[in-house]
């Protein structure tokens, strides 16, 4: 899940949880609030009573009687005193039902007991509370309507403020992880953003990167350098050994032994030639501006290979669709990269296998061109291995030294081409090579 | 054959590149003296043409570093400056030719094969070779104006080893000129062997191919 996504989820439930919290313990609250008003107001009115007598004597009330009531018209409130004889309740504030005309009515009830020459007195004064707690429901409704529009309210502001604040992370994420390609071709660029965590992580991405870009750039240097380096010496031994050969007084097996020689150095050369390869590739040396048709480089290919086709009596079947053109690519390397597919398909073939070649759009509108063949198959273990240096599997007469895939994958890379593998061991591979050109 | 291009825009370089694949040579890029220097000391080439204007040394200094390190290579100059000294001090430290820009690319191409026919001996593009008629120019192979329909690296072969007709050229020459920097994977491959064992075999079937030597654990020679 996102982070903005899970950031919200969070801050909706705790303001939901809290607001639900809130209606359920509002009638409570408003019972709280009722009792402690209806208390106040009864105290003072108790203490305008009191301040009554203390003025005007108990007979103010009493007149003359030992008890007086008085209730108002809707028995909201009522007030009784009446002499006693002794205290039968401390001064208390209580809830609880009086009868009023045969009426029964929940009261809120003040009793305090007081002296008034030597004679006590108690004095009573109820409010109704059924008039309060009528309004509960309505207040709850009216608070879930407001509080939920505050809840809408707020998580909209939230919502747009925490994109703003984590729109570095987005950049970040974007620029630092899925925009570069490796090998990184420009230095990365910090992010500009205020939020220190931000910088941090921006930062330390920005110095692996720069390490990895580093670090990827000698072992260039070094196999550029190194393969360059070897060029010369082997070409002094080549022609020295070639000019020996053109001696007309050499023995037979001495020949023999030369040409064992011109061989393995003939190896030596090709290895260091496709390390060049590579390392050219990797240095963005070669220029995208050819023109092919996919079609007429296969076949020019098949008719290079066709002795070994015929060595193993591969059969070998094309049907590519002949109006492709794709544009923007190396044409050499774009050879190189069919040869060299086109070579292990029949390499790792079986003696009459056959190989199939074909083409399509793929449902992204890209062309893609699958070489299918029937040959001995991947370990599906080792497929995403197939395209290191000098890999080398099953030892097969006469196989090549490993550089074939690696400098597929090169120019594949080089050409922003897709390499796809699936293979049954035993059955035969396919590969497809699917261009980033729309057909 | 292998071109080296060296010629620092970019534009121009391409447009020659393309040309020269299409009329069957070999073709590297190098845009500056730096690259050029690179490309010379790791391959021989057939042709360097050289453009003199270049960003980071002059170019005859360059033409004359070259000559040095690829010494087997024709040189055509390429350039805008058409001063009459630089033509003759280029031209005086070994180039085969001159070209003022603005040229035509099928000047070029006949430009480089008088030279190859210069450097080789032939008087035009069309060379007999025993009973055949070899014809450089539309790349045909041809017995009594029948064409042999060798392939397109057969007919490299052919008419590589015509170009240096009576040497004797080895495998990894032959390899290095018709293939290029390109890469077989096959370190036992014998595939330069197999395209003279096929173009041995569609010729013979008109007449002799005696011509076409074979030296034993070296290469071939075609002997005239």
């Amino acid at each position: 899940m996102k982070l903005l996504t899970k950031l919200t989820l969070t801050s909706t439930f705790s303001k939901i949880a809290t607001v639900i919290l809130f209606i359920v313990l509002l009638p409570f609250l408003i019972d709280r609030v009722a009792f402690q008003s209806t208390n106040g107001l009864l105290k003072q009115q108790a203490k305008k009573v009191m301040d009554n007598i203390r003025n005007n004597g108990i007979d103010y009330y009493l007149q003359g009687d030992s008890t007086y009531g008085s209730y108002t018209l809707l028995k909201e409130e009522y007030i009784s005193l009446e002499r006693a004889r002794n205290i039968y309740s401390a001064d208390t504030i209580q809830t609880a039902q009086r009868i009023i005309e045969g009426d029964t009515v929940m009261y809120r009830i003040l009793n305090q007991a007081f002296e008034y020459n030597n004679q006590l007195y108690e004095l009573e004064i109820g409010r109704t509370i059924a008039s309060i707690s009528q309004y509960n429901s309505p207040l709850q409704k009216i608070a879930l309507y407001v509080l939920g529009i505050l809840i809408i309210l707020t998580l909209l502001i939230e919502l747009s403020f925490t994109r703003i604040l984590l729109r570095p992370l987005q950049t970040i994420i974007q620029t630092k992880l899925i925009n570069p390609v490796f090998p990184f071709k420009e230095p990365p660029l910090p992010i500009r953003t205020t939020t220190v965590d931000f910088k941090y992580l921006d930062k330390s991405l920005i110095t692996l990167m720069n390490r990895i870009k580093e670090d990827f750039d000698r072992e260039r240097e070094f196999t550029s350098n190194a393969s360059h380096e070897l060029m010369t010496p082997i070409g002094i031994l080549q022609t020295k050994m070639e000019n020996l050969m053109l001696l007309n007084d050499l023995d037979e097996p001495v020949q023999e032994k030369i040409m064992e020689m011109m061989k393995t150095l003939n190896r030596l050369k090709k290895i260091v030639h496709s390390l060049l390869l590579i390392s050219r590739i990797e240095n963005d040396q070669y220029a995208r501006q050819n023109s092919i048709q996919p079609k007429e480089m296969v076949e020019e290919i098949i008719e290079e290979l066709q002795h070994r086709l015929e060595d193993r009596n591969i059969q070998i079947s094309v049907s590519l669709q002949p109006h492709i053109t794709l544009h923007k690519l190396n044409h050499d390397l774009l050879f190189q990269l069919f040869y060299n597919l086109i070579n292990n398909a029949i390499r790792y073939n079986k003696e009459n296998g056959s190989i199939n070649i074909s083409d399509a759009i793929t449902p992204g509108g890209l062309y893609a061109v699958f070489i299918r063949d029937t040959g001995i198959g991947i370990d599906p273990a080792d497929i995403d291995t197939i395209f290191n240096r000098f890999r080398k599997k099953n030892s097969i007469e006469g196989e090549g030294y490993g550089l074939g895939l690696a400098i597929v994958k090169s120019i594949a890379d080089y050409h922003a081409i897709k390499l796809m593998v699936t293979s049954e061991p035993g059955k035969g591979t396919t590969i497809s090579v699917i261009f980033s050109i729309v057909a | 054959m292998k071109v080296l291009v060296i010629e620092d825009e970019r534009g121009m370089a391409l447009e020659m590149e393309d040309f020269l694949i299409k009329a069957g040579y070999l073709c590297d890029l190098a845009f500056t003296a730096k690259q050029a220097r690179q490309f010379m000391e790791e391959g021989p080439y057939d042709f360097i043409l050289l453009d003199l204007g270049l960003p980071d040394k002059d170019g005859l200094l360059v033409l004359e570093e070259a000559k040095k390190i690829c010494q087997e290579a024709s040189y055509i100059i390429l350039t805008a400056r058409g001063k009459l000294e630089d033509r003759i001090k280029g031209l005086d430290l070994g180039a085969d030719d001159y070209l003022p820009k603005p040229f035509s690319l099928l000047e070029l191409q006949s430009r480089m094969q008088a030279i190859s026919r210069r450097k080789s001996g032939l008087k035009d593009n069309l060379v007999s070779l025993g009973e055949f008629t070899i014809n450089l120019n539309n790349r045909m192979a041809l017995f009594e104006d029948t064409d042999i329909g060798l392939s397109k690296k057969e007919f490299d072969l052919l008419s590589y080893m015509l170009l240096n007709k009576n040497r004797p050229l080895t495998r990894m020459q032959l390899s290095e000129h018709i293939w290029g920097s390109f890469s077989d994977d096959d370190y036992d491959s014998n595939y330069i062997d197999v395209h003279i064992k096929n173009i041995r075999k569609k010729m013979t079937e008109y007449g002799p191919v005696d011509w076409l030597q074979t030296i034993r654990g070296v290469g071939y020679k075609i002997k005239l």
